[in-house]
Formats: C-alpha cells, sequence, structure tokens
C-alpha cells in the first residue's frame, strides 16, 4: 500500500457550508492527494457527506473553494472524470442492472455497451444482469452503485460507506476491489465508513473530521505508528522483565517492550542470548479507532468497545 | 453533451413502459375504440335520425351514406383538436414522470456529476417534447383509422385532396397544438422542480388549466372584455384559440378583433418561456442531495 503523492486530486480551502444555524463543513481545508485509497471519518454529523455532495456538485458551498481534478465542481469537464456512490444509491425499478448502467454510460456521454459485462461481473452482478432492480437486495443495489461509479473509467472515484449492508464475503469483495481499483488501475479512491478497521486495511491515508473541521489527517501507517510498541509472547516473562526494566510491561503471559523499531533486532538477540524462549514477537500500534476517539472525543459504546 | 442527455432520457423512458402506455397510446386506442362504437351505434340509429328534422345537421350529414370523405380535410381538423384536455392529461402523466422520476428514485445523484444541470433539464425537456409529439402522430392515426371505419360502415369514398392551403393549415395547427401541449409541460416542470413531487407536476397544470378556461366568466363582471390585454394574459388557451383562427383563415380569421394575434402570439410565449426559465433558474440553485 504505497500512495504517491502529486498534485491533489481534491483541494478545498476554507469550505463552509450552512444549513440555517448549523455549520456542516467550517471552513474545511483539505487536500487529497492523488493515487492510492484516501478514506474520510468522522462521526455522524461531522460533514463528511456535506463534503462529498459539495465535490459532486449536488449541493453548492456557502464559503470557500473546491476543486476536483484541477477544475472546479461546476465544470462539467473535471466532474466527469469522477465516479461516485453516496450512501445507498436507488435506481428507476423498471430497468434491469444493464439497463441501468446503459443508462448512465449514455449521461456520461459514452458507448460503454461493450463495457457493461465487465463491470458487472467485477462486481459480481453477472448472473443478476437482466433482472430489474426493483426485486435487489440492498447489498446488490450497492454492488450497482460502485459499478455504475466505475464504468466510465474514472480517475477518481467517492465512495460513501462502499459496504454498506453486504454480507461478510461481499465485504471482503469490495475491498479487494477497491484495492485493485488504485494499486492495478491508479484510480485515486476516496471513501467514507464508519467501519474503522476496514479503512485501516483498505486506506493509505485518512483524514478525521469533526464538526465540519478537519483534526487530523495523515498516512495510516504514521499514525498508528505512534505509541508502537513490540509484544512479546516469550517465557520466562519475569526474566524479560527484568531485561527490560521500566520500558517493559506485562500484559497477560506476554511483555510490551516500549522500545524504537530499529532497537528491535537488538533486544532479540539479547534476549534469545539470555535463553528466553521467544514464542512471537510483533509490533503493535495504536489503532485507527482509538485515534478516531481521541481526535473526534467520541463516546466509546459498549458496542464499540466490544467490536475491537 | 446535451445529445448525450436526450439519449439517456429517451433510453430510460423507452424502458418504462407504464408510463409510455399511458402517456402515448392510451388515449388513441381509446379513441379508435370509442369512435368504432359511436360509429356502430349511429348506424345502427341511422333511419331514425336521419327522419329527425330536429337531429343537428353536422350529424346528418356525417351519416348520410355514400359520396366521399376527404381525409385531408379530416387530419387537419384532427390536428388542431389533438391539443385537448384528455390528451393534455396523458401526455402530462408521461412529463411529470420524467421531470419529477429523479426526485422520486433519487437518482440525481446518480447523473448530477455526468453533465451540466442545463442540459439535464433540457434533455428532458426534449424527450418530454418528443413524447407529445408521438402521442398527437398516433392521434392523427387514430383520426384516419376512425375515419376509414366511419368510410366502411357509412358506404364512403375515402379521398386525400392534399392541397397546398390544406398542408399549411394542417402544419399549423398541428406546430400550434404541439406549442399548447408543450407550454402545459413547462408549468408541470417548473412544479415538479419546486416541489419534488410528481403529483404535483400533474396537477398543478391541470388545475392551472381549468383556472384559465373559467377567467373569462371571471373577469367579465370585472368588464373586462376577453380581448382585453389581461385577458388573453390570463387565458393562454384564448390565444391558442385565436392563432387557430388566424390559421384556419375565411369567416374566424375575418372576425378576429385587430391587435389580437399580437397578444395572443405574447400570452402563449409567456406561458411557454417563463414557466421554463423558472425551472431552469430553480434547478440550477437546487440542493440535489434532498429527494
Amino acid at each position: 500500500m504505497t500512495a504517491v503523492i502529486e498534485t491533489p486530486v481534491i483541494q478545498v480551502s476554507g469550505l463552509t457550508k450552512t444549513y440555517g444555524t448549523v455549520r456542516a463543513l467550517d471552513g474545511l481545508d483539505l487536500a487529497i492527494p492523488r493515487g492510492g485509497v484516501y478514506g474520510v471519518l468522522g462521526p455522524n454529523g461531522a460533514g463528511k457527506s456535506t463534503l462529498f455532495r459539495i465535490l459532486l456538485g449536488l449541493i453548492r458551498s456557502t464559503e470557500g473553494s473546491a476543486t476536483v481534478m484541477g477544475g472546479a465542481v461546476s465544470e462539467v469537464g473535471h466532474m466527469r472524470r469522477m465516479g461516485s456512490m453516496i450512501e445507498t444509491p436507488r435506481f428507476p425499478p423498471y430497468m434491469t442492472a444493464r439497463q441501468v448502467l446503459r443508462w448512465l454510460a449514455l449521461e456520461h456521454g459514452i458507448g460503454g455497451e461493450t463495457d457493461i459485462p465487465h463491470w458487472l461481473q467485477r462486481v459480481g452482478l453477472t448472473e443478476a444482469a437482466d433482472r430489474r432492480v426493483r426485486g435487489f437486495s440492498v447489498g446488490m443495489m450497492q454492488r450497482l452503485g460502485v459499478a455504475a461509479a466505475l464504468m466510465s473509467r474514472p480517475d477518481l472515484v467517492i465512495l460513501d460507506e462502499p459496504t454498506s449492508g453486504m454480507d461478510p464475503p461481499g465485504i471482503q469483495e469490495m475491498r479487494a476491489l477497491i484495492r485493485s481499483l488504485a494499486d492495478d488501475d491508479g484510480v485515486t479512491v476516496v471513501l467514507a465508513s464508519h467501519q474503522l478497521l476496514e479503512v485501516q486495511r483498505v486506506c493509505d491515508r485518512v483524514a478525521i473530521l469533526n464538526k465540519g473541521k478537519l483534526v487530523r489527517e495523515g498516512a495510516v501507517g504514521e499514525l498508528t505508528a505512534v505509541g508502537e510498541r513490540l509484544r512479546l509472547a516469550v517465557s520466562p516473562q519475569a526474566k524479560v522483565l527484568e531485561v527490560l526494566g521500566a520500558k517493559g510491561a506485562a500484559e497477560g503471559d506476554a511483555v510490551l517492550a516500549d522500545i524504537r523499531r530499529e532497537e528491535g533486532p537488538a533486544l532479540i538477540r539479547a534476549l534469545a542470548e539470555a535463553g528466553v524462549d521467544i514464542h512471537e514477537a510483533r509490533w503493535v500500534g495504536t489503532d485507527l479507532e482509538a485515534i478516531f476517539f481521541t481526535e473526534t472525543g467520541s463516546v466509546q459504546t459498549p458496542e464499540t468497545i466490544h467490536a475491537r | 453533451m446535451l445529445v448525450d442527455a436526450i439519449r439517456a432520457e429517451s433510453f430510460r423512458l423507452s424502458k418504462n413502459r407504464t408510463a409510455l402506455f399511458w402517456s402515448v397510446l392510451f388515449v388513441p386506442i381509446i379513441t379508435i375504440a370509442i369512435g368504432t362504437i359511436t360509429q356502430f351505434v349511429l348506424k345502427a340509429n341511422e333511419a331514425k335520425l336521419l327522419a329527425d328534422a330536429e337531429a343537428p345537421l353536422g350529424l346528418r350529414e356525417m351519416m348520410a351514406s355514400g359520396g366521399q370523405l376527404d381525409l385531408a380535410q379530416s387530419l387537419v381538423q384532427a390536428a388542431g383538436n389533438v391539443a385537448n384536455p384528455i390528451v393534455l392529461l396523458f401526455v402530462l402523466i408521461g412529463a411529470a414522470t420524467l421531470y419529477a422520476g429523479d426526485y422520486r428514485w433519487e437518482t440525481w445523484r446518480l447523473i448530477s456529476a455526468r453533465n451540466s444541470r442545463l442540459n439535464l433539464m433540457l434533455g428532458k425537456l426534449a424527450t418530454v417534447a418528443g413524447i407529445a409529439l408521438a402521442a398527437m402522430l398516433f392521434m392523427l392515426l387514430a383520426a384516419v383509422i376512425e375515419n376509414f371505419i366511419r368510410a366502411a360502415i357509412f358506404d364512403r369514398a375515402v379521398v386525400f385532396n392534399a392541397t397546398g392551403e390544406a398542408f399549411g393549415q394542417f402544419a399549423g395547427q398541428f406546430g400550434l397544438s404541439w406549442l399548447r401541449i408543450l407550454q402545459f409541460t413547462m408549468m408541470g416542470m417548473l412544479a415538479a422542480t419546486v416541489t419534488r413531487s410528481l403529483l404535483a407536476a400533474l396537477f398543478v397544470p391541470l388545475v392551472i388549466g381549468v383556472a384559465q378556461f373559467f377567467s373569462p366568466q371571471m373577469l367579465g363582471p370585472m368588464g373586462i372584455m376577453p380581448d382585453a390585454w389581461l385577458a388573453m394574459l390570463i387565458n393562454p388557451g384564448a390565444a391558442v384559440d385565436a392563432i387557430s383562427a388566424a390559421i384556419a383563415g375565411g369567416e374566424r380569421a375575418a372576425a378576429l378583433p385587430d391587435g389580437l394575434l399580437l397578444k395572443a402570439w405574447i400570452s402563449l410565449g409567456l406561458w411557454t418561456v417563463l414557466p421554463l426559465a423558472g425551472a431552469l433558474a430553480w434547478f440550477e440553485k437546487q440542493d440535489l442531495s434532498k429527494e
């Protein structure tokens, strides 16, 4: 997972959107680099959907500017290089999945006919291609929405909750598809999801929004590396704690070593020479969920704690 | 770009068989069915009605067996009558489906980034114009079929006296009827855009149409004559009647007061352009994330 940092594919400056007295976005500044998978996180009401809707031209900002692929969001030429799926999509119920894609291809100004089977296959809807969408499940709607977003072969794809309503195999397939879009097709994927573990697995960089403002931004690896420790499953535990002194702490049968990465190999050699049996050694960092709760001040519910 | 929007809307409409049936085919089918039944009923009562000296002259002429039936003249009449309230109502069903469909199915978010807002709306307008044209052509086809059935029942010979004058009248009446239907659908477009409601797109033009129809009765007691500026501006239906009379020529045209045609064209133009401009302006700034 490597992100190529170039000219921002999305740039927003001082972006503000108010609904009456509510400031959904409050002077947001954000630059999303070209390439890779970028996650936009935030609790409900943080401004994620508002940001996406402005970027897609569905609503107009109150103040500030937003550019997509270097052009204003009102410029169709730039917008056509972008695909999107906002929340669970809906389609005219009298159309089949194939007809939906054909309709959107025509609206986009592309023939698209020959590509339709490819995209239906890529989202796992080949067998349902000629069924009317009125009988589709939420997960199938979601897959069709993703196909609709991708079929114009965009340079940038915006996905809002792309795995919402999907079963576990579907989530796994979607994660693989998103990664392959970024890694194999060179598409920049910007997604919002409440499933933080999923975001941690699939995204290269994330931005955390809260109350319409950016509160944290960075590469997932860098963010989660803060507070990183070496977890050692060893025996005897006491001997390791003695070697580490103040830098060591017991965690069940294991030991957490508060050391830098470059100190790791030397520590392991020292422990082996001291006759310690090392069953497992791995680096553990702060997960995205912990960062999320810290930055947004959100309350951890029993469900979210259980999910961890 | 506009052509993309037109192709996409036309494609989508072609898959909506229910809307197509009700807006384009239903009225012509019913017209043929009722017309045929009427001819048979008249034929069954032919002797009785012809013997009735008080029966309307037009009815007696229509029933008289033998002679000729001029299809060209029938088509001119049909072209002038095709923008009747029944056709308007059912064309509005198709128009409302197109104008309000993206709010109803929450599909603006799928297409708003694929074309400009202006093109998206003009694409719908062009497709509605196509629906209206198709409905009118099917109504003309129904008129032709009905005439052939009448000719068969009453032993008439069908002739087609396509003179230059008849062709000009046909084109004029047909174009005027088309404009009248489009003018109603523009009100539907404005209503759909402002309210995001399919029912509003259907019923607002109808209610306004009814109010326009009764406007002379309301204005008369106020001393405002039907040919006054205000009366004409309020009632584009009267404007259509005046223009139709001018196209028909003869006594009807000669009876038109001076200056009435200008008022009529301005009234019809305003009722066509203003709703369209209002809908486009409203849509340009509209929040499309709400459905």
